[in-house]
């Protein structure tokens, strides 16, 4: 068979448009669709099941799920802020992460009178530019059949006795070297205490692991004794297998709130509206404060009390919450990866 | 004729000159934690990346990673090319397919592979353990070891082919003359088929330190947050730090690098080859 020109330009044209397909923008109108940036895993699937499926899908928005890391999804929005046309509609990030691309102004001031549950919004959770989705407090992970003296604050693990036994997740080398300044007598304003405690504890022969995944593994084969996590994640790994506890350190318990907040940019805005408002929806809520052990943003979300006891604070625990000083951290972070990376772990 | 080179060359371009260029721009700019990026023409970036020791030793760290990698792959890949090269019966091309076979995996997937085998758990120490013949199982992941063994593993086929294609352009009549005037097989490879192989051995050798000097998957799975290697030194800066002029700066650092050994390696062994 021979190919004629024509048919091969048919062809070309035919390629062409099976590409341009799956591109918003470049061939197609962007209307009934709204395009989310956030993790995949389990986060993505709980929005999948929660919210996309039961509450904007059948609204007749295409929901379309842009899966990536946090680091890739705030390079990509700081990439895009000068572009008029950007890849999200709703991103996704943590309230530090979130702060500084809202500083960088790529983000929309929202309208709250848009979003039919901003008045359930929890108020000390608020913010102009997102909405919060669930929160969760930093605690310190420990292995109860190891660590037999129930440890109280995140300066137990310079206790010479778990030499080698401390370990931390590189991928929260922040909240790492919040944990050390604040048991070295930091706070969430200074972090500089840091330091000296964290050289302490390299001489006790802490381990750093490459992923929170990997520092699972070693806390499952008891490798790791202690850690300071997200107490949702601990939750998680309690309920995979992992023998830990966890303790509020009476240093304070740090917050970090996963937000959603809608770029500049976005092509479709008013879906962004629709998604977020399914966001703080009650119900969406507590599916991943059951799944994951984050608790739900807004008033009106009841736990069931078994798993409120795994989760929550309680009172005399939530009155040591600490929120990050997103300012400090904004202009600090980069000295302090780079103490992590070029004094800690070399 | 030149027109022929029209297409390629317009998209090399577009699509590698001139984000080199933006990215030039971008390594002379000023970093500032609140506003990110500012605009700047100087040299601080470079000069803060060459008088850093951290960044002198990433870069060290890279340059050995990659020449031990390119010699044992040169070491372990030739006997093979050989036999390749002077196979002749009917099974050559599943022998090339074979040899090829570590490229049909992606790079996370193959070090998945390696993290299950390598690891404190692994495959390797669980045996050894339930052998009884070590009590603590063997640091064999997270260092340099597990980076060489897992670079090797992908480069090796670039050099495989490469040494091949040259060492079959020897005529095998060559080596039965040097035998016939009394070369001992090892004579007459040292003196006949390894200097007649040099173009090989250069190309094959460029290939792989190219490679190996941007590793950056393999280095990032199974070095583990203690090792670091130039690629994902300058991804760190991009996207964990925001620091684009530095990350842009490392980047040209580690592109000179490697130009400038590149070019002198081939040019030392062209001058072998013509004497």
């Amino acid at each position: 068979m021979t190919i004629t020109r024509r048919q091969a330009l048919s062809g070309g044209a035919a390629a062409l448009a099976t590409l341009t397909a799956g591109l918003p923008g470049v061939a197609r109108a962007a209307d009934g669709r709204v395009v989310v940036g956030t993790w995949g895993g389990d986060y993505g699937n709980l929005l999948r099941q929660n919210i996309d499926e039961p509450i904007v899908q059948p609204k007749g928005i295409e929901v379309l799920q842009d899966v990536a890391n946090a680091d890739p999804r705030k390079t990509k929005l700081l990439a895009e802020r000068q572009t008029r046309r950007g890849t999200f509609d709703v991103a996704c990030l943590s309230d530090t992460d979130m702060y500084l691309i809202q500083q960088q102004n790529a983000l929309q001031t929202l309208d709250m009178g848009k979003l039919s549950r901003a008045e359930q919004i929890i108020p000390a959770l608020k913010k102009p530019y997102a909405i919060p989705h669930i929160y969760s407090a930093l605690v310190l992970l420990y292995n109860p059949d190891k660590v037999t003296t129930k440890p109280t604050a995140f300066a137990d693990m310079w206790d010479p006795k778990y030499k080698g036994r401390v370990g931390f997740s590189d991928i929260l080398y922040n909240t790492n070297t919040l944990a050390a300044a604040l048991a070295g007598g930091g706070s969430v304003h200074d972090y500089k205490p840091a330091e000296k405690m964290l050289m302490e504890l390299r001489k006790l022969d802490a381990k750093v692991y490459p992923s929170n995944e990997a520092l699972a593994a070693a806390l499952k084969s008891e490798e790791v004794w202690l850690t300071p996590m997200w107490l949702a994640r601990g939750f998680m790994w309690k309920q995979g297998g992992i023998p830990v506890r966890h303790v509020v350190p009476k240093e304070g318990a740090y917050s970090i709130v996963f937000e959603a907040a809608i770029p500049k940019n976005a092509r479709n805005t008013e879906n962004a509206y629709t998604y977020l408002d399914a966001m703080l929806d009650a119900k969406a809520q507590t599916g991943f404060a059951r799944q994951m052990g984050y608790l739900p943003t807004v008033k009106d979300a009841k736990l069931d009390p078994d798993l409120a006891q795994e989760i929550s604070l309680t009172e005399e625990e939530e009155s040591r919450l600490v929120t990050p000083d997103y300012e400090y951290l904004q202009k600090n972070l980069n000295g302090i990866l780079d103490f992590w990376n070029k004094q800690f772990k070399a | 004729m030149a027109a022929l080179i029209l297409p390629a060359g317009l998209l090399v371009v577009l699509l590698m000159v001139a984000p080199m260029l933006f990215l030039a721009r971008i390594s002379l700019n000023h970093f500032s934690p609140t506003e990110l990026m500012v605009e700047a023409m100087s040299a601080e970036n470079y000069l803060r990346a060459v008088q850093d020791p951290y960044y002198r030793a990433v870069l060290l760290t890279t340059l050995a990673v990659a020449l031990g990698c390119t010699l044992l792959c040169l070491v372990l890949g030739f006997p093979t090319a050989y036999w390749l090269a002077r196979m002749q019966s009917r099974w050559k091309s599943l022998a090339t397919i074979l040899i090829l076979f570590p490229l049909l995996v992606g790079n996370v997937v193959r070090s998945a592979g390696w993290i299950a085998l390598l690891g404190n758990d692994g495959a390797i120490n669980a045996a050894l353990q339930g052998l009884h013949l070590i009590s603590a199982p063997l640091p064999l992941l997270y260092n340099a070891f597990a980076v060489v063994v897992g670079i090797v593993a992908v480069v090796l086929p670039y050099m495989i082919l490469t040494l091949s294609a040259v060492i079959e352009g020897i005529p095998r009549q060559t080596e039965e003359a040097a035998a016939n005037l009394g070369a001992r097989p090892l004579t007459a490879f040292r003196r006949v088929v390894l200097p007649l192989a040099l173009p090989g051995v250069a190309a094959g050798s460029v290939l792989v330190f190219i490679l190996c000097m941007n590793a950056y998957a393999t280095p990032v799975l199974l070095g583990g947050p203690q090792f670091k290697m130039m690629a994902p030194a300058v991804y760190d800066q991009f996207v964990r730090g925001n620091n684009w002029p530095f990350g842009a700066a490392l980047a040209f650092i580690l592109l000179a690098a490697t130009m400038v050994l590149t070019v002198v390696g081939s040019a030392l062994i062209g001058r072998r080859y013509r004497r």
